[in-house]
């Protein structure tokens, strides 16, 4: 029978402080059969478009059928990496530039496994999980939508 | 038949709302679906997005399972 893990809340609330970040960290060390942890951060760019300079994204989603897409990048992953475990963690609502939007943190034995699953994920978030968002643009309330390329 | 139908992002601003509901006869596939919306809101034309049907995107030729909840997904953008 598979294996199956259990689904894991994944959107929070505006920015993924530092502080999140690192106590996400320290409630690992207990689980010393992990040698490598991969970890990944995005964050949001200050690009320039036509309109001015991007000040952040304000995100949303399908909410339902984005957490059924994660649960299925978690299933996936396990099934494709010895990977000891996994979180995931992405913003709804806007996330200013400079702060972090996206936080996949994934552990194993092994660096291999690490290094792969991690790319794994964020590429299979990136193209299929019904996220979308606005990038504000200056002052005034100007915005375009971003799309994943 | 009814059918309850959830906008995303851009989509949402063109329809001027998240949701509504509509009516349809029993017989529609994703493709007429899509022509359908199309119709009532010509500003979608110019926008790519795709149709997912109880949480599953499904291609144009595939019939619409009723009772169905379907969404307008425009580009992704997580990340």
């Amino acid at each position: 029978m598979e294996k199956t893990h259990k689904s894991k809340k994944v959107f929070v609330e505006g920015p993924i402080s530092p502080d999140f970040i690192s106590k996400s960290i320290a409630s690992h060390q207990s689980k010393t059969g992990i040698g490598a942890h991969a970890i990944f951060l995005g964050q949001i760019r200050a690009d320039q478009k036509e309109a001015g300079v991007v000040t952040g994204i304000e995100y949303t989603a399908y909410e339902e059928m984005a957490n059924q897409a994660f649960q299925d990048i978690r299933e996936a992953a396990f099934a494709k990496f010895e990977l000891t475990c996994m979180h995931i963690y992405h913003s709804l609502g806007v996330v200013p530039t400079g702060e972090i939007s996206l936080f996949v943190f994934v552990s194993s034995p092994h660096r291999r496994a690490a290094f792969e699953a991690s790319e794994f994920v964020v590429e299979e978030i990136k193209a299929n999980v019904p996220i979308f968002g606005k990038e504000l643009i200056g002052e005034k309330g100007e915005y375009v939508w971003k799309e994943n390329s | 038949m009814s059918i309850h139908i959830m906008y995303f992002g851009m989509l949402a601003e063109i329809a001027g709302q998240a949701e509504e509901t509509m009516v349809a006869d029993g017989n529609l596939t994703v493709g007429s679906f899509r022509n359908l919306i199309l119709e009532k809101y010509p500003a979608m034309r110019e926008r790519k997005f795709k149709v997912a049907v109880n949480q599953r995107i499904l291609e144009d030729f595939v019939p619409i399972d009723m009772p169905a909840e379907i969404a307008l997904l425009p580009p992704f953008a997580g990340g």
